[in-house]
């Protein structure tokens, strides 16, 4: 009887471990570059996406979670648009350069080249978007694995300003149209920020004038 | 003798133009022997968690996002704000005599900052009527009752109608005072509470949005 109780806890552990092992296969060197370079290829024909957002945010000392959504809008080259309805409004808008805020009824204009932590963000959205954060070997040492159906790209930071904040980023490409579907952000604190990204609408007609800052 | 007199009515000069609350506003009331409210910090009796949409003002800079306050013990509170993105601004623990920072953004990352807005934290979550105040006042405005607790250094407003905490004015050494303000109370509960701590030019607001 002893022996079965403590057979059974690990056979299950076991069955979990090859479960879970099953579901994410790291890709060897050559396989990865091959999905980097199609990931960039396909990003090089995305000009335009829509999509839906929830943003989870998980604090691990008190495991509580924030969550916002909105929607969210990326033109080519650089043009951003973070628009948060859930729970309060807000409004943030990369453009080139310049960041613009709307909380309430206060604006705030950010200049990037001032602002390091904007910066890092800009490029962190962008680069995920674009694909192009997978081929940034100076800041980032990069793994990719093959999901279900998904390839999941975890980015390391080098970069000794980018690492005072974050420890890792994991980009989630959907393989039928190598679009991101989701970024999660960990923090050295132990905290992470899951964004997800739905009804994504590809290369459809964005107005520029939702990108204008005030 | 000169010289203990002088300084004497230099200390007392100085008292009066530190105190942060103007007298004018408050008439002397309840004159011997007076009735004490039981009162105590929102964030204390049955208080587990709090979401609010929140903004902080300090030297020049403006930052906002959301941040929770939970209760995680008897004496002790977790404060986590983040920007709207999720970046962590602040990660402390907030005692009633010390804090423990577990995350601090750089910028904020100034031992005196943190030392006033802990004190700041501190009178906010574990105020209460406790010990005796020494007098009490009627703000000739708001119509409020006002109580003086010496030994805390705080001065306290209550709405003895709604039996809500609505101001706390205090301060931790002549030079540094904080008001808090409590308002849009809705199940007893403020969904508005604002924090001004004029010594480093200090504005943190918070509005409810669940708990």
């Amino acid at each position: 009887m002893r022996t079965f109780k403590i057979f059974v806890p690990v056979m299950v552990l076991c069955f979990v471990g090859t479960l879970l092992q099953a579901q994410t296969k790291p890709l060897s060197s050559a396989d990865a570059e091959d999905v980097r370079k199609t990931i960039s290829e396909s990003a090089k024909t995305t000009n335009s996406i829509e999509a839906g957002f929830t943003q989870t945010k998980e604090l691990s000392v008190i495991r509580e979670k924030i969550i916002s959504a909105g929607v969210f809008y990326f033109k080519k080259e650089k043009l951003l648009r973070w628009e948060y309805k859930e729970p309060f409004p807000y409004l943030i808008i990369f453009n080139s350069n310049k960041i613009y805020i709307k909380d309430d009824d206060k604006e705030n204009h950010i200049s990037l080249q001032s602002n390091k932590v904007f910066r890092e963000v800009n490029n962190i959205l962008i680069g995920a978007v674009q694909g192009t954060l997978l081929s940034d070997t100076k800041n980032f040492q990069c793994s990719i694995a093959d999901l279900h159906n998904q390839y999941q790209a975890t980015m390391v930071p080098l970069n000794a300003r980018i690492k005072e904040t974050l420890s890792e980023i994991v980009l989630y490409f959907n393989k039928s149209d190598y679009t991101i579907d989701k970024l999660v952000m960990r923090e050295v604190s132990g905290d992470y920020t899951r964004i997800e990204f739905s009804g994504k609408k590809i290369n459809q007609s964005i107005p520029d004038e939702i990108f204008v800052i005030p | 003798m000169k010289y203990l007199l002088s300084l004497n009515i230099v200390f007392i000069l100085l008292l009066t133009a530190c105190d942060p609350v103007k007298k004018s506003q408050l008439s002397p009331s309840g004159k011997g022997s007076f009735k004490i409210p039981e009162w105590s910090s929102p964030f204390l009796k049955g208080f587990e968690k709090a979401l609010f949409h929140t903004s902080l003002d300090v030297a020049g800079k403006h930052l906002s996002g959301i941040s929770i306050i939970k209760r995680t013990s008897d004496t002790s509170f977790h404060f986590t704000f983040a920007n709207e993105i999720g970046m962590t601004y602040l990660d402390m623990e907030v005692f009633r005599k010390t804090y423990k920072a577990d995350y601090i953004f750089e910028a904020l990352n100034r031992k005196s900052f943190l030392k006033v807005l802990w004190s700041d934290f501190s009178m906010m979550l574990f105020s209460s009527s406790e010990r005796k105040p020494v007098r009490m006042y009627l703000d000739n405005e708001s119509e409020e009752s006002v109580y003086f607790f010496l030994r805390q250094s705080m001065y306290t407003w209550i709405n003895t109608k709604e039996m809500n905490l609505t101001r706390l004015v205090g301060w931790s050494n002549y030079f540094d005072a904080v008001m808090i303000n409590f308002s849009e109370y809705d199940a007893g509960f403020p969904s508005e509470i604002k924090i001004s701590n004029p010594r480093i030019r200090m504005v943190l607001t918070f509005s409810l949005l669940g708990h």
